[in-house]
């Protein structure tokens, strides 16, 4: 589960990297903006009293959708704020630059949604177990709304969380590998300048991959809200690392690389929490030392080639 | 290049300019939010405006060339700033706030300035010195000076720790290794009981926790001359010596060998190895100087606190030392201390308006990052000649009037 839910922010990374051979810190902090945009969305909705009015699973394809043009939105923002202005300059710059715009991000969230606010979502929702790590000392642990299989069981939840995932991971693979936008982001990918020489409009398809970056990260912050039931403004931050940290682990061009790391970063972290004697707490820092051994010993992750810098 | 402003400040211009400054801090410090925001935003366009014309560089040449006069002076100045702010406790706490994030980020600086290693565990280090203290006092119930010690050894061991993955590492990598660090600190400190958990470590006043010298005091309301001052005032004076110390050795290996070294692995690590520079050797050293920095930051600020917690020390902290010394510039001890001090006073007067401090610090990073990557004042063309003493850097420049036309060893 957890696998799943870092897989899509690797994912992110992947396609990101893969084109600009940047790394865009942000990617958390835009799939937190997007849980955040479906809580919001269905205080909206359901206040304007279409909660009862439309089919459930319409509702909540509408939340979504929502939720995918604001982050598609977001991906965009920060592609021309914080990626576009440094394309020219040394790697350090993009990255600070899309942390610090991850953090503006955060912090807007922290101060749009206060807890008041979301009074009513909190009260609707049946609470479930919520995480005790994201409950103390949050300024505004959120309810999410438990969209996936309302009243359902928790495998249940789980089994959908799954199939999202599959569904999602096989029309990118068709995306990827089948149409002309996504062969030439691969293309994008493998040479830039001989892309551009062959015609390709570089230009449009970053943007293109921003776009669709952003609708990804969407659906991995609806997956992650569903399955924390309780969001915070700056879980981001956290998830974020570990997606670009399941990307490194499997190989930072590679898209399967990304689901081979992000599943194996969440089995550490449910093993360790499972067979450790009081490992739950320890399941975060056991899965950071193993990013860390993967970073020095296999920097180039499970898939990936080794690359040897020239002068 | 426009035409550069050619002038040298006479001994009692210099003079004139340090009290200058200290009024200016002096005011932003202790005027309320918007006056102090104006006179902030009004120093920062003449800064930037004056080093257009290269004017920033020549202060700093006469402030070299005027060495004791400006020494002097400006140690005048450090102690009448604290002593000015009398009962202002808030005032005060501002100020020691600002002198204890000045001395970690030039700490950070070594990693981040000097040798171009983005490390975004500055707050773990800085935690490091803290629970030295706070665990010296509270289990240990010793004097807080051997928490600094604590401190200072653990900052120097985890700076190896930190450093050899470096050696392995670059870029993107070394900065997930370094957030990594900076999580699991906190993690680690949020689990283990004998730290406090989240809580923190509390109430270290009641324990000892306050650093005393010579059997005074040093957070302690004092009343001079029928004066009550803030209890915060002769920490400042004393965080303000600690600074200065550190400020001086942070120049000193600046113009050292090493720091010469650590710039040279800025511009290119491979062509550093090549011309004999021990690579791996230098960016442990930066690791472990920089961290020794921030411990002691840590330790002064933890006294000042009385409080260590996980919180403090956390992520979002170490990004804000980041933004400072980003603002101030890169790699210019003198650029670091003003960014921070803006910084700092920024987020501390905002602190009355609401919860803004970290969408401001990160708007100011995007913002400053696209306008004016260097920072306010950034970094100096090095004078190469200066490592090795005057007299060589006479010859080089007779040999190079010697070759006319040629410009001498810059490498601007």
């Amino acid at each position: 589960m957890m696998g799943c839910t870092y897989t899509l922010v690797a994912i992110g990374y992947c396609l990101f990297f893969g084109v600009l051979d940047v790394v865009v810190f942000c990617c958390g902090d835009i799939a937190m903006f997007g849980a955040f945009g479906i809580v919001g969305a269905y205080t909206v909705l359901y206040s304007a009293g279409l909660f009862g009015a439309l089919p459930l699973p319409l509702f909540v394809l509408l939340l979504l959708l929502i939720a995918a043009i604001l982050c598609a939105a977001l991906g965009l923002v920060s592609y021309y704020v914080s990626i576009k202005p440094f394309e020219r300059s040394s790697t350090l710059m993009p990255l600070l630059s899309t942390i610090a715009l991850g953090t503006v991000i955060k912090e807007a969230l922290g101060l749009v949604f206060q807890p008041a606010i979301n009074g009513m979502a909190a009260a609707v929702t049946n609470p479930a177990v919520p995480d005790p790590k994201t409950v103390v000392g949050g300024r505004n642990p959120q309810a999410m709304p438990s969209l996936i299989a309302a009243g359902g069981s928790m495998v249940q939840r789980n089994i959908t969380i799954i199939l999202i995932m599959v569904v999602i991971l096989a029309v990118l693979f068709l995306f990827l590998n089948k149409t002309k936008m996504g062969l030439s982001m691969q293309a994008i990918s493998q040479n830039k300048e001989l892309a551009f020489m062959t015609g390709m409009d570089v230009k449009k398809i970053i943007v293109i991959t921003f776009v669709i970056g952003g609708l990804l990260l969407s659906v991995g912050g609806f997956v992650l809200g569903s399955y924390q039931t309780i969001i915070r403004f700056d879980g981001g931050t956290l998830y974020g690392t570990k997606g670009f940290s399941a990307a490194v682990v499997g190989g930072l061009k590679s898209t399967w690389g990304a689901v081979i790391g992000g599943m194996l970063l969440g089995f550490v972290e449910v093993f360790a929490a499972g067979l450790i004697p009081g490992g739950t707490q320890w399941q975060n820092i056991i899965a950071f030392v193993v990013i860390i051994i993967f970073i020095v010993f296999k920097p180039e992750g499970i898939i990936g080639e080794k690359t040897i810098e020239k002068v | 290049m426009k035409d550069r402003w050619n002038f040298k400040l006479s001994a009692p211009a210099i003079v004139a300019c340090n009290i200058l400054i200290s009024v200016l801090a002096h005011l932003i410090i202790v005027m309320p939010f918007v006056p102090s925001m104006a006179i902030m935003v009004a120093a920062v366009v003449i800064i930037l405006i004056m080093d257009r014309y290269g004017a920033v560089n020549e202060i700093f040449d006469s402030y070299i060339a005027h060495k004791k006069v400006a020494v002097v002076s400006g140690a005048v100045c450090l102690v009448v700033i604290p002593i000015s702010l009398t009962s202002q406790n808030y005032a005060a706490q501002i100020a020691c706030t600002a002198v204890v994030y000045m001395i970690a980020c030039l700490g950070l600086n070594f990693q981040m300035g000097s040798t171009d290693m983005t490390n975004f565990a500055p707050a773990a280090f800085m935690g490091l010195g803290a629970y030295g203290v706070g665990v010296a006092v509270k289990h240990f119930h010793v004097s807080p000076w051997v928490g600094v010690l604590i401190g200072v050894a653990a900052a120097v061991a985890f700076g190896f720790v930190i450093g050899l993955p470096t050696l392995k590492t670059k870029g993107y990598y070394l900065s997930l290794v370094t957030m990594a660090i900076q999580l699991a600190f906190t993690q680690i400190i949020y689990i283990t009981p004998f730290l406090g958990g989240q809580g923190g470590l509390t109430d270290l006043a009641s324990s000892g926790g306050r650093f005393t010298l010579f059997g005074l005091s040093l957070y302690k309301r004092y009343t001079v001359a029928g004066i009550r001052f803030a209890p915060q005032i002769p920490y400042l004076i004393f965080c303000g010596v600690v600074l200065v110390l550190l400020t001086y050795v942070a120049m000193r290996v600046y113009f050292t060998k090493s720091g010469l070294s650590l710039n040279t692995i800025a511009q290119d690590e491979i062509a550093a190895n090549c011309m004999g520079i021990h690579v791996s050797k230098q960016k442990l050293f930066a690791f472990v100087i920089g961290g020794v920095f921030c411990s002691i930051a840590g330790s002064l600020y933890a006294g000042l606190d009385a409080y260590v917690g996980p919180d403090t020390y956390n992520f979002s902290k170490s990004l804000m030392l980041i933004c400072m010394v980003i603002l101030g510039g890169m790699d210019n001890s003198i650029g670091i201390i003003v960014g921070t001090f803006l910084l700092t006073v920024i987020s501390e007067k905002l602190r009355d308006v609401g919860d803004f401090q970290q969408l401001v610090y990160g708007a100011i990073l995007v913002i400053m990052l696209i306008v004016r990557p260097n920072g306010i004042i950034p970094k100096r063309v090095r004078n190469y000649c200066a490592v090795t003493g005057r007299t060589i850097q006479k010859n080089v420049l007779k040999a190079a009037k010697a070759k006319a036309g040629k410009p001498a060893g810059d490498k601007g």
